[in-house]
């Protein structure tokens, strides 16, 4: 039954992670793509629950969703409403042709390495304690044997930031001189 | 394992990264791009995390974790990029930025 | 006496090397008196040979002596080898002596310009190849000394730079002869393959009897001296030879070079008579051309033309005769000429000296009662030539037709041949002597005749003349064929004839020679001396030598000018040039249709990236 349950559960959210997915390439305003995105995130931590990755849905919702959206969302408020042509207007062109082939064939090709490549390991799920994907796990898993991707991961981030305001100070700059 | 075994997700993951791929070949809105490339590290995430509970240890989880944080940061710069773009009221459209051309 | 032999190689080289050295630091005069100097002192050394060879008995008198090995390669080694015997001393005696009596003319001759010193440095040149080419104790010393032969008669038939037909000529000749050569290479090729030497003692013991192989050896040879002795096919280059100068046209052109051809037959008579055909083929040509040559002598104006026909004519004689087996009669016959064609040569240098270098013979006509001396010097080449007795060419050319009887019906076709032949160098002979040396002068001549110091020539055209003259007259005596054979018995050891006639045939043959001669000679007095009959109207067929020159351009040139244009139109241009063309073509075009591909839009860079990507991981996917 309660397997039953999961298996409904896992279909809306993936149902709503690819309609979602489809929606944000498709609408032309990009303030509907970002809500849309949104929703894809959101989808995908549902997923992630049902996967036992509770503190990586819980990061999913908070980061993503809390974080990185709002500054899409503040970006495009800022910029306007610059609509931009739907890709599926005007017909099909080389562009449109070539993407389709490379989307579908790269599709086709991930499916078929991981089937190829770890059929024998795919077969059998592991079975896993209460204290999977539990933040004190995790975090033991950071400090001792993931530490250097930890350490470097927090480097990317403090360049990031630095380079989000150098990039926003010349900006600054720059309405200060027209001002 | 509750619910679909990996399979599932596998095709899943591989519908949402040519979704994303779709979109950044297709969109000529730099934000819709950087929405795309969102969609396709999602993407990967979801398989990161749905080996990890295959294999039974963190370490996919870790990886996703760290892949967040990455694409939070290319986030940031992309859009100090289109901001400051818009600011020199350049047109947001990447067909008109041609200095690449030759 | 091997010295004897060296000396007489070598004198003739360290003249040449002299006067090239020496360079404008001597007059020419200096120069001539260097070369005649040093020929005569290989004549010197020559007849030291000679004499102390004489003392010798009969089958110890050739010597070989090597002075070091030249060429040495796996198993082939040939050395620089002197064959000093019966045949080469014979040779070397008429080259050295006749050569000196000509560079001593020629000193005289010459204009006077410094420009001859280049002149007398050939002249000793070709001496030094000459002597080389009969010394040679292997054939690949006779072949050296076959192309520096060559190269001495190309060098002193374009002598005169400026004139545009002598240039050619020169080049006609050196291409004719360097076709004989090719022949005669290849004969060497096969004898090399098929015996491993060259020297004539093993080459002789050592080649095929018969066969495919020998008959191309013999064929090779005959080429080479078919080109070098001006018989058909390969003649069409003696008669524009005479662009020269006269001394040169009377060494190297009658005496010497062009009788090279014999000497090859004569002393490679073993290869010969390996392969029969060939033999008589060389009988055939030599008939062929002594008939044609005749006939073309009779309508030529020129007077050295002429002379120079009636070398070919001689020479097809000596073809003959070495052809039919009798090698020393054609030996004798090769000396005898020398003598008589080269004084009929410098005797008509005297003419045309005399009257500003004009060559004409209806200018030249009757200058023989302004130049008495030169009328009795010609008439007396001229008898030798037609072989009255008891004039040289009298012993030696009728010993040559009697022996044709001795060759079964084949020889009988040559014998009427030659006999005709006889006819014909009677009526071509003398009608040159009567038109030039008899009767009036003519206006020309009259006008233009200038005596030097009261005499007809410089005295050392005169002298040397006159003992050629001399040697015309007592130089048959040497051998008699009915009677005694000095010539033939010295020559026996080396020279052993297959073919002989008997006393009764040479008696007859005599007989009728000297009747036929004399008939000869006869209608043209009727003709040209007393004008009692009208000239006769001239075919083309002999004005224009038979058609030969023609025939070539057609065949040879012409072919190889269309050839080569079908090539320029057909494989040059569209192949060579065009795929060069096609090479940037390709990459002009291949770079223009992929520079579409640059074209800044992000997004097809992006389309990029991802085909890339796709495309890789098959691949990736079949390698791995």
């Amino acid at each position: 039954m309660a397997n039953f349950l999961v298996w409904v559960v896992w279909f809306f959210a993936a149902f709503a992670c690819l309609a979602s997915a489809l929606a944000v390439v498709s609408f032309s305003n990009p303030f509907y793509s970002a809500l849309a995105l949104i929703g894809n995130l959101a989808s995908l931590a549902v997923l992630y629950l049902v996967l036992s990755g509770e503190f990586v849905a819980a990061g999913q919702v908070l980061v993503y969703g809390g974080a990185v959206m709002v500054m899409f969302l503040f970006v495009i408020a800022y910029l306007g409403d610059r609509t931009d042509e739907s890709p599926w207007s005007g017909g099909p062109s080389w562009q449109v042709v070539g993407a389709i082939l490379a989307g579908g064939a790269i599709l086709a090709e991930v499916c078929v390495v991981v089937g190829l490549k770890a059929g024998g390991l795919l077969s059998k799920p592991q079975h896993i304690d209460r204290s999977f994907g539990s933040p004190e796990a995790l975090g033991r898993a950071f400090l001792t044997d993931h530490l250097l991707a930890f350490e470097v991961t927090s480097i990317v981030l403090l360049v990031a930031a630095v380079g989000g305001v150098v990039l926003g100070s010349h900006a600054r700059q720059e309405t200060d001189a027209r001002a | 394992m509750h619910g679909p075994d990996i399979q599932w997700y596998v095709i899943l993951s591989a519908l949402l990264f040519a979704t994303g791929a779709l979109g950044v070949m297709l969109r000529r809105n730099p934000l819709i791009i950087l929405l795309s490339v969102e969609i396709m590290l999602n993407s990967a995430n979801l398989l990161l995390i749905a080996m990890s509970r295959l294999h039974g240890g963190e370490d996919g989880q870790i990886f996703a974790i760290s892949v967040m944080a990455v694409a939070a940061s290319e986030v940031v710069v992309g859009l100090g990029l289109i901001v400051a773009m818009g600011r020199r009221n350049i047109e947001l459209d990447v067909d008109k930025l041609r200095t690449l051309r030759g | 006496m091997a010295a004897a032999s060296w000396v007489c190689l070598l004198l003739p080289l360290a003249s040449a090397i002299a006067i090239a050295l020496a360079g404008t630091a001597i007059t020419r005069r200096v120069a001539g008196y260097v070369s005649t100097a040093t020929t005569m002192g290989a004549f010197v050394a020559a007849i030291v040979a000679f004499a102390d060879m004489a003392g010798k008995g009969a089958s110890h008198r050739g010597t070989a002596t090597t002075s070091w090995t030249w060429l040495s390669a796996g198993p082939y080694h040939f050395g620089l080898t002197l064959l000093t015997d019966q045949l080469s001393i014979v040779m070397m005696l008429i080259v050295t002596g006749v050569g000196s009596l000509i560079i001593a003319y020629s000193v005289g001759y010459m204009d006077g310009e410094d420009e001859e010193r280049r002149f007398f440095a050939y002249m000793s040149v070709f001496v030094f190849s000459m002597l080389l080419l009969v010394q040679g104790g292997n054939l690949l010393l006779l072949l050296a000394g076959w192309g520096m032969v060559g190269l001495s008669s190309y060098l002193l038939i374009g002598y005169y730079q400026e004139r545009e037909s002598a240039i050619q000529a020169a080049k006609k000749a050196f291409v004719m002869n360097a076709f004989g050569d090719a022949t005669m290479a290849l004969a060497l090729f096969l004898l090399v393959q098929h015996t491993g030497r060259l020297d004539y003692a093993g080459v002789f013991a050592a080649s095929p009897h018969g066969g495919a192989v020998a008959n191309l050896i013999a064929l090779g040879l005959l080429g080479g001296a078919l080109a070098k002795s001006a018989q058909i096919p390969l003649h069409t280059w003696l008669p524009d030879a005479m662009e020269g100068p006269t001394p040169v046209s009377a060494l190297i052109h009658a005496a010497t070079m062009v009788t090279a051809g014999v000497y090859l037959i004569v002393r490679c008579h073993p290869l010969f008579e390996n392969a029969y055909v060939i033999e008589d083929l060389a009988a055939g040509l030599g008939a062929a051309t002594l008939l044609m040559a005749g006939l073309i002598a009779l309508v030529q104006t020129d007077i050295k033309r002429v002379i120079a026909y009636s070398t070919m004519s001689q020479i097809g004689y000596m073809f003959v005769g070495a052809g039919l087996g009798t090698y020393p009669n054609a030996m004798f016959h090769l000396m005898t000429h020398a003598f008589f064609k080269a004084l009929l040569f410098l005797a008509a240098g005297i003419a045309i000296h005399a009257v500003v270098g004009e060559q004409d013979i209806r200018k030249l006509a009757g200058v023989g009662k302004l130049m008495p001396f030169t009328k009795w010097v010609f008439l007396v080449g001229s008898l030798a030539l037609v072989g009255i007795f008891p004039f040289a060419g009298f012993f030696s050319k009728d010993a040559i037709i009697a022996s044709a009887l001795d060759r079964g019906w084949y020889g009988d076709v040559i014998y009427v041949a030659c006999l005709a032949g006889a006819f014909l160098t009677g009526v071509y002979a003398f009608r040159l002597f009567f038109i030039v040396f008899t009767g009036e002068p003519s206006a020309f001549a009259r006008e233009h005749f200038h005596s030097h110091h009261g005499q007809e020539g410089p005295i050392s055209m005169l002298w040397t003349v006159g003992t050629l003259g001399v040697l015309s007259v007592v130089g048959g005596l040497l051998q008699f064929a009915p009677i005694w054979h000095l010539l033939s018995t010295w020559l026996d050891p080396v020279d052993a004839p297959i073919a002989e006639a008997t006393s009764a045939q040479e008696w007859v043959t005599s007989g009728l020679a000297i009747v036929i001669g004399l008939a000869g000679i006869a209608v043209a007095w009727a003709i040209y001396g007393a004008k009692r009959i009208k000239v006769p109207r001239s075919l083309p067929l002999f004005e224009k030598k038979f058609y030969w020159d023609e025939l070539y351009d057609l065949v040879w040139y012409r072919t190889g000018d269309l050839v080569s244009r079908g090539f320029y139109a057909l494989v040059e241009a569209p192949l060579i040039g065009g795929s060069i063309t096609a090479v940037t073509g390709v990459v002009g075009l291949g770079s223009r249709e992929l520079s579409v591909a640059q074209n800044g839009l992000v997004r097809s860079y992006a389309l990029a990236l991802a085909g890339g990507l796709a495309i890789l991981t098959v691949v990736f996917l079949a390698v791995r």
